[in-house]
């Protein structure tokens, strides 16, 4: 029988967890295995992979999400499957990283915050021509259209170059916003999209309430200009090594 | 303390539709059965030209810029660029391919393209 894995922990215990029937993946109730120290939360589970659904996505998470609220998990990333035999083996190859990951995640949650923009006002901000360009002779001596498409392109990255710079200005801003009040930060920025920026920072559990009113005056500040989708607290599905990589398992 | 995710947005529904678009460019595995297999293929190969094509435009504006080259090679490096997107363009349609599927989630680094 396989086993559907949702995560890590070096302090929950079986007592400290009230798994309801039904709360796993297709209904199984979720059980502790040990690993010599670390106990990864599992399900039983027929089958080889499994499907991408909501109620699967909110299975892991609501696990997850029980298992935070005693303590902070790793998260595996969604869909592992592993047999006992399996699990315990990737443990004892990767201990030192996993406690180390365990210890840099304790007391720990993950908040996500979420930016979007109007992605065609600022392309029109960012508009180029080649006046606004450094002149280059090549382009003033040349007028085929082999010329016109490389001018063209230097205009385009020039115009690209602009737009990073702006989504750059926002992190940096959000970064000044949160101050300490985040442990570490994890960003994905994309400028050519409405969606522009997506942040996760590592939040102490002491310290949600600064964060979220440090967030709460960066959101008022730039309310007209950007909108923002805030949330959490998340098990550190960013910030966890084996939540961005599927482990491999004997 | 709850831990239950609190979710703050004035914006719900555009950002659920930006969010679905993320999602539907995750990684994929190429999907190796018979009738997928040559356009998982097809993504990949186009994808890394896509890459290259890419680079080499922004190598020949730098070069432009920097003065190193005469009229008659811009002109000649511009048209073999444009005639190498235009390919592109033939061989993302004969796949059946979007601009935005051509990349590769690289994880923790960020997106290829």
């Amino acid at each position: 029988m396989n086993l559907y894995a949702y995560g890590l922990s070096d302090e929950i215990t079986a007592a400290a967890l009230a798994f309801e029937e039904g709360a796993g993946i297709e209904g199984a109730k979720p059980f502790l295995i040990e690993c010599g120290g670390i106990r990864a939360i599992v399900s039983e589970f027929g089958g080889e992979r499994v499907e991408v659904t909501r109620a699967n996505l909110r299975a892991h998470n609501r696990v997850n999400g029980l298992v935070l609220a005693e303590t902070t998990p790793l998260p595996f990333r969604f869909g592992t499957v592993a047999t006992a035999a399996g699990l315990v083996q990737y443990v004892e190859a990767n201990r030192e990283m996993l406690l180390a990951t365990l210890e840099r995640m304790r007391g720990c949650v993950e908040m996500s915050v979420k930016i979007m923009w109007d992605v065609e006002a600022m392309r029109r901000a960012s508009e180029i021509t080649d006046e606004t360009l450094p002149p280059t002779a090549a382009v003033e001596g040349a007028v085929g259209p082999g010329a016109a498409y490389l001018a063209a392109k230097r205009r385009e990255m020039a115009a690209s170059e602009a737009l990073k710079s702006k989504a750059e200005e926002i992190v940096a801003w959000l970064a000044r916003g949160v101050g300490d009040a985040a442990c570490e930060t994890r960003t994905e920025v994309e400028p050519e999209r409405e969606l522009v920026v997506r942040v996760a920072h590592l939040v102490e559990r002491v310290r949600l309430d600064v964060y979220r009113e440090r967030l709460q005056a960066a959101r008022e500040e730039r309310a007209g200009e950007l909108r923002f989708l805030t949330s959490g607290a998340w098990p550190p599905y960013s910030f966890s090594n084996i939540a961005s990589q599927k482990p491999k398992f004997a | 303390m709850t831990f239950e995710p609190e979710i703050e947005t004035a914006q719900a529904d555009e950002f659920i539709e930006q969010l679905r678009h993320v999602t539907n460019v995750l990684p994929e595995r190429i999907n190796v059965d018979a009738q997928t297999v040559e356009q998982g293929l097809a993504k990949l190969v186009l994808t890394l030209i896509e890459l290259i094509r890419r680079l080499l435009e922004k190598q020949a504006v730098r070069r432009m810029e920097g003065g190193g080259l005469t009229p008659e090679q811009v002109e000649q490096l511009g048209l073999a660029l444009m005639k190498l997107e235009a390919k592109m363009q033939d061989l993302k349609a004969q796949f059946g391919l979007a601009d935005e599927e051509l990349n590769i989630d690289l994880g923790p680094i960020g997106r290829l393209i």
